[in-house]
């Protein structure tokens, strides 16, 4: 860390978000802008000095030679989580690193791995791993008029109700897993401001062909998915076991198989609109 | 022998009920468990001081139905299975479910006894991982879990 501490740090600027003090300083001048936007939604700036977790961002500079690359490097903390001639790609490895750790550290909130959107005042949950199509399922349900919360993290504070995390979302538009950024206005919706209860967990995952035909599922069972996809639950099981508790209430578990998304979307709304 | 005959859960265990079912989390192993309905009612019994047949006589006054033994006993293995007993030294004869299903029969008053398990994800486990030819300082990093050290990127996924 003394080594890093020792270059010449251009800027830099201290964040909180979610009770999470985080730090990150640039090499170069011009380059923090580009950091702004990867920051977790409603960051805001600290003037403490301190910080649980420093970003350290080393941009190459200077011109390639042959035989010689040019990396740019960073680091979180002391430990080098990067080494990429492509800036965006190292800046990307920022925002995943970051977000991670926020959703890690922070003990105001509980964070699940899950697409949320909301409808008719209460929220809609799609807890899953990556790849199994929370985005697509978000996108076709803000295309069907709900109000986009996020498409990666489930917000959940100590009642029990969920808060939006409403980063663009990021889609793949090809087969390559290079994600395009949208946000929600982008894609014609609106992004949710105030905290919903949770009104329908919806377990699904794809297969081509596959027909939608959702089951119901416990709320043991459906806690039980709940806390597979819980960020902190080795950290801070008693926490996590609280708020899910609060957080399933009224909640309705359904599951399945799912193809198209348009398809299960128009379902799940309909679904959702029978249990009020 | 005592703990054969008189299971005991085990301590070091955080549960929350969900309705009828209840979520334990065992802090040791950081496995999350969901009991059903009898399993849980099982488990709660599980004091040390009760036999399992004692078990079923309060089951089935708790749930004003005849509950056979064998189901019991089939909750008490699934439950050992999963860990939260205390762990008996000198092996239980368990029970399987296809016989305790046939012993039991089909017309049976109660929900057999269910347990289902999953192991607590890593925080890198429950976060959107970084895809093919993204920087990775580690595997963890990576959706395949395979981040190649030399070039420093995620191999597949």
């Amino acid at each position: 860390m003394k080594k890093l501490d020792r270059l010449d740090w251009a800027e830099g600027l201290t964040l909180s978000t979610f009770g999470v003090r985080a730090g990150v300083r640039v090499n170069v001048l011009g380059v923090l802008p580009r950091v702004l936007p990867l920051l977790p939604p409603g960051w805001k700036k600290s003037h403490r000095v301190i910080v649980e977790r420093l970003y350290s961002l080393v941009v190459a500079q200077g011109c390639e030679r042959a035989g010689v690359r040019r990396l740019h490097l960073l680091y979180a903390d002391s430990t080098r989580i990067a080494r990429d001639a492509a800036l965006n790609r190292v800046l990307a490895t920022l925002e995943t690193d970051l977000h991670r750790y926020t959703a890690e550290a922070t003990s105001d909130m509980t964070f699940l791995h899950a697409g949320v959107v909301g409808w008719q005042g209460s929220a809609i949950m799609f807890p899953g791993p990556s790849l199994s199509g929370k985005t697509t399922l978000v996108r076709e349900m803000l295309r069907l008029g709900a109000t986009y919360y996020s498409d990666e993290f489930a917000v959940v504070d100590s009642s029990g109700l969920v808060h939006p995390f409403a980063r663009p979302l990021g889609i793949r538009e090809d087969s390559s897993y290079a994600q395009t950024k949208y946000s929600a206005e982008e894609l014609g919706a609106t992004s949710g401001v105030k905290p919903l209860p949770m009104g329908m967990a919806v377990i699904c995952k794809y297969e081509a062909g596959a027909r939608w035909q959702p089951a119901p599922l416990s709320q043991g069972q459906g806690a039980l998915e709940l806390l597979t996809n819980s960020v902190a639950v080795r950290s801070q099981p008693d926490q996590t076991l609280r708020r899910l508790q609060k957080l399933v209430r009224h909640t309705i578990f359904i599951q399945g198989t799912r193809d198209e998304a348009h398809k299960a979307a128009a379902s799940i709304l309909n679904l959702s609109c029978a249990h009020k | 022998m005592k703990e054969r005959q008189f299971p005991r859960a085990r301590l070091n265990c955080l549960s929350r009920e969900f309705g009828k079912e209840v979520l334990v989390y065992d802090l040791q192993r950081d496995v999350g468990h969901c009991l059903n309905s009898t399993a849980a009612a099982t488990w709660k019994l599980c004091d040390g001081n009760n036999s399992p047949s004692q078990i079923t006589r309060t089951l089935s006054r708790q749930l004003s139905a005849r509950v056979d033994e064998s189901v019991v006993r089939l909750a008490l293995d699934l439950l050992a299975n999963a860990n939260l007993l205390v762990e008996p030294k000198v092996p239980v004869e368990y029970l399987s479910r296809r016989v305790a299903v046939r012993r039991i029969g089909i017309a049976a008053a109660i929900a057999l006894p269910l347990v289902t398990s999953i192991v607590a994800p890593m925080p890198a486990q429950a976060a959107s991982c970084l895809h093919n030819n993204q920087p990775c300082a580690n595997s963890a990093m990576c959706c395949s879990g395979v981040c190649v050290p030399i070039v420093g990127r995620c191999l597949g996924g």
